[in-house]
Parts: structure tokens; C-alpha cells; sequence
């Protein structure tokens, strides 16, 4: 972890009972990064985020946000947050929420909410109450609550949950704006397409523990494809020339766990195979999320055993 | 602190509370009238016993006399006391008692039980994380909503009262209109220190309860069982009640009653002013500590 770490946990640990929700987490997240945060469910991400923000306290470890030693209020007062579903209050308008919550937290310039609400494009709806709000409506209004005194850090769980794909997208625009002003934001998302696109380092958790981190692109082993179909007189030699790389058959056609086509085609070719075609294919961040779970899963389970 | 607490009043103005607060100063007028009502049938016919209805000895002439001399005492006395100047009695005995308990236990429940329930706790604790503080704003916001809920009482009784007992044909109040306004006014300022225990016991009732009904049943709750206890003889002078009792002297009733509270609390525990003073600030001592510590675990909502 770098000196100019805007989030830093080290040895992070949460125990609900005999429940071990985070284990021994470590954390660096540089400031200007947009920090995708992935797991499945339960893996302990709302665990972590509700330790950054102060609303649970480890177990053990430390945290550091904005350089302080958490618990510390003025850190917190700094950090934007929106943790799960936002919620607000229903019978007041969504300017009136973010005015109290503004003044919950000692207060921002008036022009701030005007600002936020056309940022999130609620401007036109701000005087609505907000029990007429749609589920879009209220996250929008959460990122408007969360950027409201443009703090230098946003914690944001699940930001595009109950968002259109226009929403979605708008989201992902806000947020490189954001990063582009040198903004920090650590996000947790179940949209990994979204994440892949938008985050700069990501980091894979599951059952309290961080298996993966890195550039979305290199984020664990370089598993590019190679999807090969030969003629069906030729699939048996095939698989004789393929066999020195890890792969499978799936519907009659061969997928090799390899990143280059040109070696494939050479082998096929050296044999006297002629492939009807070789495509290389790079797998979606949400294909290495699961293969990174389900490896890791496994690896309990037969450790477990 | 100030910017929390002006947060905390803007999420006052809510139905919840407009509705609790009306409710009460209804009832207020409710009793003031039902009483108004209650004095004139009792002065039209007071109670004779049947034995004397028809004769006429002069044994019974005594008694339908002085039936009529209490008839016209109690009315008097109702009349007075539905004056200006005396009807704070009126208001500071309601709010300082059950119906000002339930009042402060349904505040509490929608204005911090809810902040569990509603999930807001956590946008709340993001902006402010400082807990002491926001345990503060919320025993000052409930606290004040019971002592603006007193004050307009006050105010509704001390127009409707003299009305009310016009309309229910009482006899003229011979005293000044705002005669024995200073014992109202202490009254009043005494029930403001009750409304105060309340108020701390409903912040500690949403920091054990986390959610808007478990809030509300745990602060009243916990005041009609410290009732309850109030009457049992040996332990009940140690009750919270028995301090409130001794703090604002209630008495016994007529026909306008002036609390809810004195009639479940055993009459001889002897408990003086100032010891029901320092029995409602251990109590409000006692309940701060309870929520600082229930507010300290994680939140998890």
C-alpha cells in the first residue's frame, strides 16, 4: 500500500459470533482510482464498506481513510457514501433530504444542491416528495446525497442497482467525470460489466477474503480463449495435436486455454489439420469472476475435506 | 451540534407528529368539556342518597344541603380552574403524565425508532459519526417537541377553557382571569423536566429497540411499569414514577382532573419535591448511559 493510499486496511477482520465475515483483509486504494470492489453474495463486501464508513467495528485491523486512523469522525465527515438501498426520508421532497443531510453534517452552500440535482438529473422531480420517487429515482438521489460538498472520496455500494440501461450508462459516464476531477471512488457492484468498463483496479472478494486484484484486464490468470472448429474426420487427430494445451470440447467444437491463435493454427496445421476456423475469444470479467469464485470455493471445499 | 439539531426539527415537521401532538391537545379540550359538562349535571342534581329523595326530615334537609353546597363547590372550583390563569395545571399535569408519556413514546418511535426502521440511520451516522451527538439531537428534538406540545395546550385551553365553562352554564369565576397564573407557570415549568425524563427514556427505548413500534412499546412501557411498580409498597418509592409523582405534586381529582398518574401511585410513600427531582435526573442519568452503550454496537440496519 502506497503513501497516497485514500483507503488503506490492513489485516481487516470481522467476526459476527463465530461467524468470520472479513478475514485479515488487506486494502490499498490510491487516490483518483475508481475502485471496483467484487463478490458474491456474502462475501463480506457491505461487511467491509459499513467498517470503512464506521457503521460496524472490525474485530481487528486497522483502517485508514483520507490518511486517518479510523474511527475518526472528520474522516468520516469527508466521504461520500451510499451504502445499499439508499434510503430517505418519505414525507419530505428530495431537496428537503439532501438539505437535512446536508445539515446532519454541518452544512453546505445552497448552490451545492442545485448542483447535485442536476448532476444525477433530478432537478425537475427535486420538489416531489420522495415517497413518489421510483427505485431509479432514489439511487440517483443517493449519488446526489453522496456527492453533496464534493467530498474527495465517494464509498458507493452498488450505484446502477434499479437504474435503465440509459441510467446505467449516465452512472458510468458520472463516475469517470468524477475520477477525471480527481475524485477517489470505491464501488461495490454486481455489474461487472459496468465495473470492467468504469474501474481502473478492481479486487475480488469472496468469504471475507480478497483472492484477486488488479487492472480489470490482467485480473487473474490471462485466460484468453481459442474457440477451433475442424472438420468432424479430423476432430479426433485434433484433439491428439490440441491435448498440450488445457481445454475442452463443447458442442463439437474444441475451446483451448490459450492466448495465442497463431500457435493453435500452427500445431493444427503441423499435423495436417486444416481449421475451419480459429476465433480467440477474451473472456468477460463476469466469466473470470465466476471462475475465480468457483476456484476458490473449491479450493476451501477440498481443503475443508 | 446546531446544524444536527436543525436537521433534527426539519424531520419533525411530519404527520406523525402533528397528528400525536393534536391528539393530545384534543383530549385536553375533551376533558376540560367532559368535565365542564359533569360539574353542571352534578349542580342540576346532585347526589342525594334515595332514603332522603322524598323525606323531608330535618336530618335530610342537612344532607340535600350540603349536597348542593359540594354540587356548587365542585363547580366553582371547575370553573376556576378552567380559567386562563389556572388551566396550565390542566395542561402541564396531562403532558407530565400517561397522556404526555404516550405522546413522547409515539415521537419516538417515528423520529428515532424510525430512523431505524426506515434504514435512514445509516445516511444519518455517514454524515454525523459522532453517536454521543446524535443522541443529543434526538433527546433535544423529542424533548422539544413535548415542550412545544405543552406550550400550545396551554395556549388552546386558556382560550377554549373560560369558553367551555361558559357554554357548560358553571358559575362566574369571582377571581381574576389570570389569577394563580404563577402557579401555572411553575407548573408547567415543572412538567417540562418530566417531559425531559421522558424524553431520555424514549432515546434510550430507540437505541434498545431499533425500530419505530419496539421504540415506542419499550418508552411506555417501561414508564407504566415503573407505574405499576409505583404501587407496590416497599419498592415503589424507588419507581421513576413515584419521582415524577413527588416532583409535580399531583393530587386527588375533581370533576376536571389535572394528571393521569397520581391515581396509580401509592399516596404514602413520602417522597419529597426535591428527592423526586434528584430520582428524575438519576433516572434521565441512567437512561443516557443505556443508550450511549446500546448506541455504540454496530449498526447493521
Amino acid at each position: 500500500m502506497g503513501r497516497m493510499d485514500v483507503i488503506s486496511c490492513k489485516r481487516l477482520t470481522k467476526r459476527f459470533g463465530s461467524v468470520v465475515a472479513v478475514s485479515g483483509l488487506d486494502l490499498g486504494v490510491s487516490a483518483g482510482q475508481v475502485y471496483g470492489f467484487l463478490g458474491p453474495n456474502g462475501a463480506g463486501k457491505t461487511t467491509t464498506i459499513r467498517m470503512l464508513v464506521g457503521l460496524i467495528t472490525p474485530t481487528e485491523g486497522q483502517i485508514r481513510l483520507l490518511g486517518r486512523l479510523m474511527p475518526d469522525p472528520r474522516a468520516v465527515a469527508q466521504t461520500g457514501s451510499m451504502i445499499e438501498e439508499p434510503a430517505f426520508y418519505p414525507w419530505l421532497s428530495g431537496r428537503q433530504n439532501l438539505q437535512v443531510l446536508a445539515a446532519s453534517g454541518g452544512g453546505c452552500a445552497a448552490a451545492e444542491f442545485g448542483r447535485v440535482l442536476g448532476v444525477t438529473g433530478l432537478s425537475e422531480v427535486a420538489g416531489r416528495k420522495v415517497r413518489t420517487y421510483s427505485q431509479g429515482m432514489r439511487q440517483r438521489l443517493g449519488l446526489a446525497a453522496a456527492m453533496l460538498g464534493r467530498p474527495p472520496l465517494l464509498i458507493i455500494d452498488e450505484p446502477t442497482n434499479g437504474l435503465d440501461p440509459a441510467g446505467i450508462r449516465e452512472i458510468r459516464v458520472l463516475l469517470g467525470d468524477l475520477a477525471a476531477d480527481g475524485m477517489t471512488v470505491f464501488m461495490s457492484s454486481h455489474l461487472l460489466a459496468e465495473v470492467e468498463q468504469v474501474c481502473d483496479r478492481v479486487a475480488v472478494i469472496v468469504r471475507g477474503q480478497i483472492v484477486e486484484e488488479g487492472a480489470p484486464a490482467g485480473l487473474g490468470v490471462i485466460r484468453r480463449r481459442i474457440r477451433v472448429q475442424v472438420d468432424a474426420a479430423d476432430n479426433e487427430v485434433a484433439g491428439l495435436l490440441l491435448a498440450r494445451w488445457p481445454g475442452r470440447q463443447q458442442d463439437g467444437q474444441f475451446l483451448v486455454e490459450h492466448d495465442s491463435g497463431r500457435d493453435v493454427n500452427a500445431a493444427l496445421a503441423a499435423g495436417g489439420v486444416i481449421a475451419e476456423s480459429v476465433t480467440v475469444e477474451l473472456p468477460r470479467l463476469e466469466d473470470r469472476f465466476l471462475e475465480i469464485v468457483e476456484e476458490k470455493d473449491a479450493h476451501v471445499v477440498v481443503a475443508g475435506s | 451540534m446546531l446544524w444536527l439539531l436543525v436537521a433534527e426539527f426539519r424531520k419533525l415537521v411530519r404527520p406523525l407528529v402533528w397528528g400525536a401532538a393534536l391528539a393530545i391537545v384534543a383530549f385536553c379540550l375533551l376533558i376540560t368539556w367532559g368535565a365542564a359538562n359533569n360539574a353542571r349535571a352534578a349542580l342540576a342534581s346532585p347526589r342525594i342518597p334515595d332514603v332522603c329523595a322524598q323525606a323531608a326530615t330535618a336530618q335530610c334537609r342537612q344532607v340535600i344541603a350540603h349536597a348542593h353546597g359540594a354540587a356548587r363547590a365542585a363547580a366553582a372550583a371547575t370553573s376556576q380552574l378552567a380559567q386562563p390563569g389556572e388551566i396550565g395545571h390542566v395542561a402541564a399535569g396531562m403532558l407530565a403524565s400517561v397522556p404526555g408519556l404516550l405522546l413522547i413514546a409515539m415521537i419516538a418511535g417515528g423520529h428515532w425508532g424510525g430512523e431505524w426502521g426506515s434504514r435512514t440511520i445509516r445516511q444519518l451516522l455517514c454524515r454525523e459519526s459522532r453517536r454521543g451527538r446524535v443522541l443529543a439531537a434526538k433527546w433535544l428534538s423529542i424533548w422539544a417537541a413535548g415542550v412545544a406540545t405543552l406550550l400550545v395546550c396551554y395556549l388552546v385551553l386558556a382560550v377554549a377553557g373560560p369558553v367551555i365553562a361558559a357554554m357548560a352554564g358553571l358559575p362566574a369565576s369571582h377571581s381574576a382571569l389570570w389569577a394563580g397564573l404563577g402557579s401555572s407557570v411553575w407548573a408547567a415549568g415543572r412538567a417540562i423536566v418530566v417531559l425531559g425524563v421522558f424524553a431520555a427514556v424514549g432515546t434510550a427505548a430507540g437505541a434498545i429497540g431499533r425500530g419505530q413500534l419496539a421504540t415506542t412499546a419499550v418508552t411506555a412501557g417501561s414508564m407504566l411499569l415503573a407505574l405499576l411498580v409505583a404501587g407496590i409498597a416497599g419498592i415503589g418509592r424507588l419507581s421513576p414514577a413515584t419521582f415524577v409523582q413527588a416532583w409535580m405534586g399531583f393530587g386527588p381529582a375533581g370533576y376536571l382532573p389535572t394528571n393521569f398518574w397520581s391515581r396509580f401511585v401509592s399516596g404514602d410513600l413520602h417522597v419529597g419535591q426535591l428527592a423526586g427531582l434528584l430520582g428524575i435526573l438519576l433516572t434521565a442519568a441512567v437512561a443516557a448511559v443505556i443508550a450511549r452503550w446500546r448506541f455504540a454496537a454496530d449498526v447493521t440496519a
